[in-house]
C-alpha cells in the first residue's frame, strides 16, 4: 500500500470536515472490508491522501426500537444487526440479508453504512493496477461487454448505457423493501433513491456526505418479510441474486407489498410490476410465480449470464412464498 | 562388527523397489495402526508458534518484489528504471539485461519449460509472470512503488488462451523461441499408449459411444504464499524456503553463480503453509531464488521475496482442456475397447496418459491414448495436487457413460470390468499370490463395505427419475480406481538414541506439507524398536541431509517408511548386540556387560526397556543402559571414590529406501488395492443449484499405519476434489488475455460449509501394497478420484450430461433448458 494520512473523527462535523478539505482525495473508513482492498490492488487510478475514519465517533454503531421506528447507526456491524432482537423479531428479511453477507470474520467488521456504500465487484473494474481502465473509472469502453460476464447486469447498463456492473449489496434490497430511509450528515432520502451510477461511486451521496443513520419503520399487523440469496459458495460470497420481500396481509389477501432484486443490475432494483401482480391477491404458488415472470419480463441478458434471469424468477417466487400463506 | 550387519543389509536390499509382499513383517504391532494420537505439530499449529518462510525476520534484510507482465505475451523492448532506483529506500533493481546475469541457468530437472531458463526473462508468455524486473527495498511498501515508476515499452505479440485455437496451424505461436514449430508438443515420451487393437474392439461390441467434455484448471494455491529468503555468510549461501522439494533446490544452487560446493549451503525448510505439488516444479519458483541470491550478494543484505495473492495464481493444475472419447461394449456392460485423445495446456508431462488407469485396473483388452500437450499463453500447468487427474477422470467418465448407457448399476460395471493390463481377476489373483500377497478382491470389498455404508442399492436410480419431496432432482454416482504411491524416488533416514534418558530421535529431512506423515515414522521406529511412542521423535533437519520422499511427490511413507524401518532394525540389532558385550573396553581394562552370559537373541525391548526373553524380571531400561554422555558420564567425583560409570557406545544407524515406480509402461508390478467413493447430490432443477448430501470413500490401505492421517485425506480430499467439480477455474479474459479471478474471493476455493453432508471413511486393509507392512498410499487420491464424480451424480439427477467442468448452476440450467 501507498503511504496515506489517517485521521480518526471524533464527530460526524469533523470527518466530515475532513472530507471537504481534502476535496475528493480522501476516503471515509469504517469497517475497511472493501475500501482495504481496493486500496491494496491500487484498482483506481488515483490513490486516497487520507482516511478519515469514523469508528472513533461514539454512538454510530447503535441499534434501537424507537418510536415506532428501527433506528440503526450507520456503524453498526453487520454481526450485530443481524443477531439484534429486535431485527430478529420484526424485520427477518434484514436480519436474513445481514447474516448471509460474507464470512463471519467481515461480518463483525464490515458495517452496514458500508455495505450499502460499497463498490461494485466486477472484476474488470477490481482488476489490480488499474489494469483495465473502464467505463466506471472514466476510460473508454465496458470490457464486460464483450469479455466475462457471467456476474453482470441482467437488466442493462448505465454511464452512458455502457457499465454493466452490478451493486454487490445484501442488505441494499432487505432495506428497500423494508422501506427504509437513510439519513446522511446532510438530508434523509428513502433508501430506493440512495442508489446511484457514477465514476467509482454506487450512490448519490457527496463526497463530504456520511451516512449516520438508517430507520426502518415498525412493519405494520399482517407484515412479513423475507430474504433470499443465490451464490456460488454459502460461506462467503458476495450474491449472483439475491431478493427481499415485505408482504403485508389483511385477512388472506396481500394489502401491500414491497420486492427488491440485486446484484442483477447497476442498482437494487425494486421490481414494481411483480408487486402489482400480487396486491389485493390470495398468495399461492401460481400467483408468486406469475410475479416472478413480471419481475424479470423485461430482462436483457448479455453472453454469459441468461442463467441469472432464470435464478432470479426462482428467487422472487420463493421469497413471496417464504413471507407465508 | 559394522554399524550395518550383513543381515540387515541384505533384508534393506530384499525390498528395494518394492516388487513383492512385505516378507519380514512384526509379528505384532503397538503403535502402528493404533488410533488417537497427538501430531507432532498440532500445538505449534494451531497455537501460531509454527515458524514458517514468510515469518522469516533477519536484521538489515531487503524486500524484492517483482514486475509483473500486463500482457499475455509481450517482449520488452525499453526499461527506464531511472525514476524507480531515486525512490528513497530503493537499494537495487535487477534488470533483465544485466550482463552479469546468465541467458540461462538451471531452474528444475525437467527438459522444456521447466529446465534451464533464464532467472529473469525479457519475455512474457502470460499475463503476470515475473518478467524484466526485480527491486530491492527497505520495504515491501516500498519496493511496490518502485515497481509502479518503472516505464517499460513493450512489444505485444499475439496470444493464444484456447487449447482447439492454439492447435491449429494457423495459430500464432505461444512460445515461439522454445517451440517455433507450433503449439503442439509432442516430447516423445510416453504420450502414447496402445494395447490391443481398438478396431478389433469396436468391431466385436454392441454399441460403440463417443463424446467428449471439457476441463477447466484449477489452481495450487496455499494459505503460504511463495516466499523465500536468501543470506550470503562470506561464500556460503544461507537458504529460506517454502518447497516441497528442498533438495531439488539445493542441487540447482549448487550450479548458480559460478558454482556453489553442496556442503557450503545452508538450506532452511521451515514449516509450510500448503502446498499442493504445483508450484515447486516451476521453473520460476526458481528464478526469484537465483534473483534474491544474486541481490544479496550485491547488496551484502539478507533479501526476502514473498509473492502476492495474485502472482500465486497464476500456473495451474495438469488437466484443463478437452478430452474425447470413443467406447465400445457389449449389453451387459463389458467394455471391449476405449479410445481416449486428452488435449490439455501446456502440459508438461506427458507420460501420464489419459489411459493409464484403464490399462492399471481393467480388464478391458484395446485400448488406445494419445494425450497432447499445447501451449497456450497462460501459467505453466505442472502436476498440481495430483497428476493423475485426467485419468481418474477419465474411469469416471467413461464407466459412467457405459453403465447409464446400458441401463446397468455403476457399481455392477465396475466389478464386471476390474483386472489389470487385459487381463482378468484370474490372473490378477495369481500375480498377487506369485508376489506373496493374500489373494483378496479388493475391489469387492471396498465395493461392499461403500455400498452397505451409502445405502446405494435404495439410493441408485435410473437417469433422471427422482424428485424428493422437496423439489429438488435426486442422484448418486459411484466411481473407483486403484491406490497408488507410483512415483520414483528414495528415502534416507537416520535414527540415534540420545544420551542421558535413551529417547530415539529420527533424523531426516524438514519437509512439513500438513499430512503428518511423521507421526508414522515414529509410530514405525516405535514398534520396531520396542519403544513407547512418546519416546520416539522426529527431528527434521532444516538442513536437508538425509532426503526423503516428499509428499509432493505422490509417495511418502511407502517409501520413507522402509528406511525408518530398516534403520530402526539395524539399530535395535546394535543395542542387542551391546547389552550382551562388554559395556566399554578401554586400555584400562574391561567393563562388564549390561547382560551377561547371554546372547542378542535372548533378549528383546518392550516399553523402552531391554529384558531377558527368558527371565522378564532381568531388565534394564534404554535410559539406564545408554548411560550419560560427556563431562556429565563418567564424572570426577565417582572417578575420585574409585569407582567409574560404565560407557556404552553410540547408538546410531541410518536407513535408505528406492523405489523405481510404476509410471512406466513397462509396469513391473500390477496394482492390487482398489478405492471406490460414492456420492450423493441433490440437484435444484429451478436455481441450478447443487447440493451434495452424501459421500463415503473406501480404500483399501493395505495397512493403516496412522488410520486418522488416512481419515483426515478422505476427509480433506472429498472437500477438495468437490471443490474442483462443483467450482474451481482459472478465468481470463478473451479479449486481453488477463486472469480475471486470481483472488481468494473470486476464485472458489470451497469451504467446509459448501460440503456440509456428512463423509463416510472407511479403510480396508487387505494387506496388499508393496509398502511396508503391506500398506499403499492415500494422499493423493480422494481429492483426484472425487474430482470427477460430480458429473456423473449430476447426470443421474437431471438426467442430462454436462460436457464441461466444473460443474456450476448456470451449466445445469443450461442442460435443463432454462438458461
Amino acid at each position: 500500500m501507498k503511504p496515506f494520512r489517517h485521521f480518526n473523527a471524533q464527530s460526524v462535523d469533523q470527518a466530515a470536515s475532513l472530507m471537504a478539505g481534502y476535496g475528493g482525495r480522501a476516503c471515509i473508513i469504517a469497517g475497511g472490508t472493501d475500501l482495504l482492498g481496493r486500496m491494496k490492488d491500487r484498482i483506481l487510478p488515483s490513490y486516497p491522501e487520507a482516511l478519515v475514519n469514523l469508528k472513533t465517533i461514539a454512538g454510530l454503531d447503535a441499534i434501537r426500537a424507537e418510536d415506532g421506528v428501527l433506528r440503526i447507526g450507520a456503524l453498526a456491524t453487520l454481526a450485530s444487526v443481524a443477531a439484534h432482537p429486535e431485527v430478529l423479531s420484526n424485520y427477518r428479511a434484514l436480519a436474513e440479508a445481514a447474516g448471509r453477507t460474507a464470512s463471519p470474520q467481515l461480518r463483525n467488521m464490515g458495517t452496514i453504512g458500508g455495505n450499502i456504500c460499497q463498490d461494485i465487484r466486477c472484476w474488470y473494474y477490481r482488476g489490480p493496477l488499474n489494469r483495465f481502465s473502464c467505463l466506471r473509472k472514466g476510460g473508454g469502453r465496458c470490457y464486460a461487454l464483450k469479455g466475462d460476464n457471467r456476474y453482470h447486469s441482467i437488466f442493462g447498463g448505465s454511464v452512458e448505457k455502457g457499465c454493466v456492473a452490478v451493486h454487490p449489496s445484501d442488505t441494499a434490497p432487505a432495506l428497500i423493501a423494508l422501506g427504509a430511509s437513510v439519513v446522511t450528515s446532510k438530508r434523509t432520502v428513502e433508501a430506493e433513491q440512495l442508489f446511484s451510477v457514477r465514476l467509482s461511486g454506487t450512490t448519490i451521496l457527496e463526497g463530504d456526505e456520511i451516512i449516520t443513520e438508517i430507520r426502518i419503520p415498525e412493519p405494520s399487523a399482517g407484515t412479513s418479510s423475507s430474504f433470499m440469496k443465490f451464490a456460488l459458495r454459502k460461506s462467503i460470497d458476495f450474491p449472483i441474486v439475491n431478493c427481499a420481500v415485505a408482504l403485508t396481509r389483511e385477512e388472506d389477501r396481500v394489502a401491500r407489498a414491497r420486492i427488491c432484486l440485486n446484484a442483477v443490475h447497476v442498482v437494487p432494483r425494486r421490481v414494481t410490476g411483480a408487486e402489482e401482480v400480487i396486491q389485493g391477491r390470495t398468495m399461492t404458488e401460481d400467483v408468486a410465480g406469475e410475479a416472478a415472470e413480471v419481475a424479470v419480463s423485461d430482462a436483457k441478458p448479455l453472453e454469459h449470464n441468461a442463467y441469472m434471469v432464470q435464478v432470479a424468477r426462482a428467487l422472487v417466487k420463493r421469497a413471496i412464498l417464504a413471507c407465508g400463506g | 562388527m559394522g554399524i550395518h550387519s550383513d543381515d540387515q543389509k541384505a533384508k534393506m536390499k530384499e525390498m528395494q523397489d518394492n516388487l513383492q509382499a512385505d516378507t519380514h513383517p512384526l509379528k505384532r504391532y503397538r503403535h502402528i495402526g493404533e488410533r488417537g494420537g497427538r501430531r507432532l505439530d498440532g500445538y505449534k499449529k494451531a497455537g501460531g508458534d509454527a515458524d514458517y518462510t514468510m515469518d522469516v525476520q533477519l536484521p538489515g534484510m531487503l524486500f524484492m518484489r517483482f514486475l509483473d507482465a500486463p500482457y499475455p505475451h509481450a517482449k520488452i523492448v525499453r526499461m527506464d528504471t531511472r525514476r524507480a532506483e531515486q525512490l528513497p529506500g530503493v537499494r537495487f533493481i535487477l534488470r533483465y539485461d544485466n550482463p552479469e546475469l546468465p541467458e540461462k541457468a538451471s531452474m528444475g530437472k525437467l527438459p522444456g519449460l521447466y529446465g534451464d531458463q533464464p532467472p529473469l526473462p525479457g519475455i512474457a508468455h502470460f499475463e503476470g509472470e515475473p518478467v524484466g524486473a526485480a527491486v530491492a527495498a527497505d520495504t515491501e511498501s516500498i519496493a511496490e512503488e518502485a515497481l509502479s515508476l518503472i516505464e517499460v515499452e513493450w512489444e505485444q505479440r499475439p496470444f493464444n488462451l484456447d487449447v482447439i485455437r492454439a492447435r491449429e496451424e494457423d495459430a500464432p505461436l505461444s512460445y515461439p523461441e522454445m517451440y517455433p514449430a507450433g503449439n503442439y508438443w509432442n516430447n516423445g515420451l510416453f504420450n502414447e499408449l496402445v494395447q490391443g487393437d481398438v478396431k478389433k474392439g469396436f468391431a466385436a461390441s454392441d454399441r460403440v459411444i463417443e463424446f467428449e467434455f471439457f476441463r477447466r484448471g484449477h489452481t495450487w494455491i496455499g494459505p503460504e504464499r511463495p516466499c523465500g529468503v536468501f543470506r550470503w555468510n562470506g561464500d556460503c549461501p544461507e537458504l529460506w524456503v517454502k518447497q516441497q522439494r528442498p533438495h531439488l533446490v539445493k542441487k540447482n544452487l549448487s550450479t548458480w553463480y559460478g558454482g556453489v560446493p553442496m556442503n557450503k549451503i545452508q538450506l532452511h525448510c521451515l514449516y509450510q503453509g500448503a502446498s499442493f505439488g504445483g508450484w515447486v516444479q516451476v521453473s520460476w519458483n526458481m528464478g526469484p531464488l537465483y534473483c534474491a541470491g544474486f541481490v544479496a550478494r550485491k547488496t551484502g543484505r539478507p533479501v526476502k521475496y514473498v509473492f502476492t495473492r495474485r502472482e500465486d495464481f497464476y500456473g495451474e493444475s495438469m488437466d484443463n482442456g478437452r478430452y474425447r472419447y470413443k467406447v465400445g461394449f457389449k449389453k451387459d456392460g463389458t467394455i471391449l475397447a476405449v479410445e481416449g485423445v486428452s488435449t490439455i495446456v501446456n502440459q508438461q508431462w506427458p507420460m501420464f496418459n489419459v489411459m493409464n488407469h484403464f490399462r492399471e485396473n481393467t480388464k478391458i483388452p484395446h485400448l488406445y491414448g494419445r494425450s497432447e500437450s499445447v501451449w497456450v499463453n497462460k501459467g505453466p500447468a505442472v502436476p498440481t495436487r495430483c497428476e493423475q487427474l485426467p485419468t481418474t477422470l477419465s474411469m469416471t467418465m467413461v464407466f459412467s457413460r457405459v453403465a447409464a448407457e446400458c441401463g446397468l448399476d455403476p457399481v455392477e460395471v465396475a466389478l464386471k470390468n476390474d483386472g489389470y493390463e487385459g487381463h482378468d481377476m484370474v490372473r490378477l489373483e495369481e500375480e498377487k499370490r506369485q508376489r506373496g500377497f493374500p489373494a483378496t478382491d479388493s475391489l469387492k470389498e471396498c465395493v461392499d463395505r461403500g455400498r452397505a455404508a451409502f445405502g446405494w442399492d435404495d439410493r441408485w436410480h435410473p437417469p433422471g427419475t427422482r424428485r424428493l419431496s422437496n423439489g429438488r432432482m435426486h442422484g448418486v454416482a459411484f466411481t473407483w480406481t486403484n491406490e497408488w504411491d507410483d512415483s520414483l524416488g528414495t528415502g534416507e533416514i537416520a535414527i540415534r538414541i540420545e544420551r542421558n534418558d535413551g529417547t530415539a530421535s529420527i533424523l531426516a529431512m524438514g519437509c512439513d506439507n500438513g499430512v503428518d506423515a511423521e507421526n508414522t515414522y515414529c509410530r514405525i521406529a516405535a514398534d520396531e524398536l520396542g519403544m513407547r511412542l512418546q519416546d520416539v521423535h522426529y527431528n527434521p533437519q532444516t538442513d536437508p541431509g538425509f532426503f526423503r520422499m516428499s509428499p509432493d511427490s505422490s509417495t511418502n511413507a511407502s517409501v520413507n517408511g522402509w528406511a525408518v524401518r530398516h534403520a530402526a532394525r539395524i539399530l535395535k540389532q546394535q543395542i542387542l548386540q551391546a547389552a550382551v558385550s562388554p559395556t566399554a573396553q578401554t586400555q584400562r581394562g574391561e567393563y562388564r556387560p549390561a547382560f551377561e552370559d547371554c546372547t542378542p537373541e535372548d533378549l528383546d525391548i518392550e516399553e523402552s526397556v531391554i529384558f531377558r526373553k527368558s527371565d522378564p524380571s532381568v531388565r534394564k531400561s534404554l535410559a539406564d543402559f545408554v548411560m550419560e554422555a560427556g563431562q556429565s558420564g563418567p564424572i570426577s567425583s565417582t572417578e575420585n571414590a574409585g569407582f567409574r560409570w560404565a560407557f556404552t557406545e553410540p547408538f546410531f544407524a541410518f536407513g535408505y529406501h528406492v523405489q523405481l515406480g510404476s509410471y512406466n509402461p513397462e509396469n513391473p508390478r500390477p496394482h492390487l488395492t482398489r478405492q471406490a467413493h460414492f456420492l450423493e447430490v441433490e440437484v435444484d432443477s429451478e436455481t441450478g443449484e447443487i447440493f451434495i448430501t452424501k459421500a463415503v470413500n473406501v480404500n483399501d490401505v493395505g495397512k493403516a499405519m496412522n488410520p486418522m492421517s488416512c481419515e483426515g485425506q478422505q476427509y480433506g480430499g472429498t472437500i477438495m476434489g468437490l471443490s474442483r467439480g462443483k467450482f474451481e477455474e482459472m478465468i481470463y479474459d478473451s479479449v486481453t488475455g488477463v486472469m480475471l479471478n486470481g483472488n481468494l474471493l473470486d476464485y472458489k476455493i470451497a469451504t467446509i460449509k459448501d460440503v456440509e453432508a456428512p463423509i463416510g471413511t472407511i479403510l480396508v486393509e487387505s494387506g496388499m501394497g508393496y509398502g511396508p507392512y503391506g500398506s499403499v498410499g492415500i494422499g493423493e487420491d480422494i481429492g483426484t478420484v472425487m474430482t470427477g464424480i460430480l458429473g456423473p451424480a449430476v447426470h443421474n439427477a437431471i438426467g442430462v450430461w454436462i460436457d464441461d467442468h466444473p460443474i456450476t448452476p448456470d451449466k445445469v440450467l443450461k442442460a435443463l433448458g432454462k438458461a
